[in-house]
């Protein structure tokens, strides 16, 4: 049975799509069985995982609307598959946006997404999801078909403020739409140990959260930055770079994790 | 004094080039083009958003859709979802294109079947006799479901640039009608 993620924070730009696709490539490599979930109409996470968006034929847009099938609109990268760490892609493009418009009136949109990830449940270890900043039905659809959330955050000061508002959300749809939905961890991103702030922020974490938060710490690393540009996880791109090493020892650690649950 | 209604044009694939008579009816009454990410290639959820967010941002105005081929399409598939329907005074809708026949079919899968929900506003439909993009039963049967009056334009085509209509008055006096309906 899968087990499905989503990586979430009401925050914006604190590598909610970089924490996924390289937790996707760092589970592929090492032998899980991944589909990546592309729910934001940006389409980052999809671009980064060497699908490029313009040339979808079908996406997590025609899954939603069930036009399609997961089983239908996945796809796999060349890209990744020459890397070695190849993982299923259920991509996103600005059409996805339409989906707020067109559900609107349909009950149970909000599990749309939970219904279609049932039929290929057993075709993967991991599902990750990356879900777009703001709560929106596309959000809900991504929180009511998870086991449980991994949230990046920065170590600044106003990390502190966002985290609130996720939690009072997870908290209302643990509560009225996914029981079994909780955090699973909070992962520490662009991490400069050198910035006394961060270190402040990461104890505080610490002090705060406990066993919530993951041993795993992402650095601040030049390559997982470079990498989308190249169309590709840090994890493909340089795999012997600091950054893409890091999540491969998350990806071990989730999967540590998760069987302890 | 009524207030005239807010005029959006909504053309179809690939966009109305200047001797379209939307670009003709935009340049001389100053009405506003809904734009669209990508005209060549028409993403139909994009599409609908970009009409929700022209509609929202038209605020406390009233509106009149002119929609034009694809436009036509677009404007039945948001109608009928969204919940900001209440300030649309009227359409005038022209020369839809027929996205079920077999060549837009494959060209545009995403935008088949045509959404036939009867219109929650009034509605004219202005066809074309010998329209290559839909016949002429297809144009009645899509009048007949969206409750809008059917208006014969006779033999002119797809009532686009290649038809040669200039300013089209006739089309105008149309729209001009809608702004005057109660």
């Amino acid at each position: 049975m899968a087990k499905i993620f989503c990586v979430a924070n009401q925050k914006g730009g604190v590598g909610k799509t970089t924490t996924t696709v390289n937790l996707a490539a760092g589970l592929a490599k090492i032998g899980q069985r991944v589909l990546m979930v592309d729910l934001d109409p940006q389409g980052n996470a999809t671009m980064g995982s060497g699908v490029d968006k313009r040339k979808l034929e079908l996406s997590v847009y025609d899954v939603l609307l069930e036009s399609a099938s997961v089983a239908e609109a996945r796809v796999q990268s060349d890209k990744l598959i020459a890397g070695g760490c190849s993982y299923d892609v259920l991509g996103a493009n600005r059409e996805l946006a339409g989906a707020e418009v067109e559900l609107v009136d349909v009950e149970r949109r909000e599990r749309r997404m939970k219904n279609a990830l049932a039929e290929v449940d057993k075709d993967y270890d991991f599902v990750l999801i990356d879900c777009p900043p703001s709560l929106s039905m596309l959000t809900l659809n991504g929180l009511c078909s998870a086991h449980g959330v991994i949230v990046p955050m920065q170590c600044e000061y106003f990390a502190l403020e966002g985290l609130t508002d996720l939690v009072n959300t997870i908290k209302q749809v643990h509560a009225n739409l996914n029981h079994d939905l909780q955090i699973i961890g909070l992962l520490r991103v662009m991490f400069d140990p050198r910035i006394t702030l961060q270190q402040q922020v990461s104890d505080q974490l610490k002090a705060h959260f406990g066993d919530k938060v993951f041993n795993t710490v992402i650095p601040r690393n030049v390559r997982l930055a470079e990498a989308p540009s190249y169309g590709l996880p840090g994890v493909v791109f340089d795999a012997t770079s600091k950054g893409a090493q890091s999540y491969v020892s998350f990806a071990q650690e989730m999967v540590d994790r998760i069987k302890a649950m | 004094m009524n207030r005239s209604a807010k005029v959006l044009l909504l053309p179809g694939w690939h966009n109305s080039g200047p001797a379209h008579w939307q670009s003709c009816w935009e340049r001389t009454h100053g009405y506003v083009r809904v734009q669209q990410h990508d005209w060549e290639r028409p993403l139909r959820g994009d599409w609908l958003m970009q009409l929700e967010a022209a509609v929202l941002d038209a605020q406390q105005d009233e509106v009149i859709l002119v929609a034009h081929s694809l436009g036509c399409i677009q404007l039945a598939a948001w109608a009928a979802h969204s919940r900001h329907t209440q300030g649309i005074k009227a359409a005038l809708l022209v020369a839809p294109a027929d996205v079920e026949c077999d060549t837009l079919r494959v060209q545009l899968p995403s935008w088949s079947p045509i959404v036939r929900q009867a219109l929650p506003f009034k509605s004219v439909l202005v066809a074309s006799a010998n329209d290559p993009l839909c016949a002429w039963a297809q144009s009645v049967a899509l009048a007949c479901d969206w409750g809008a009056t059917l208006v014969d334009a006779g033999h002119i085509g797809h009532i686009n640039t290649e038809s040669d209509l200039g300013n089209w008055p006739q089309g105008h006096a149309l729209l001009m009608g809608l702004q005057q309906s109660n």
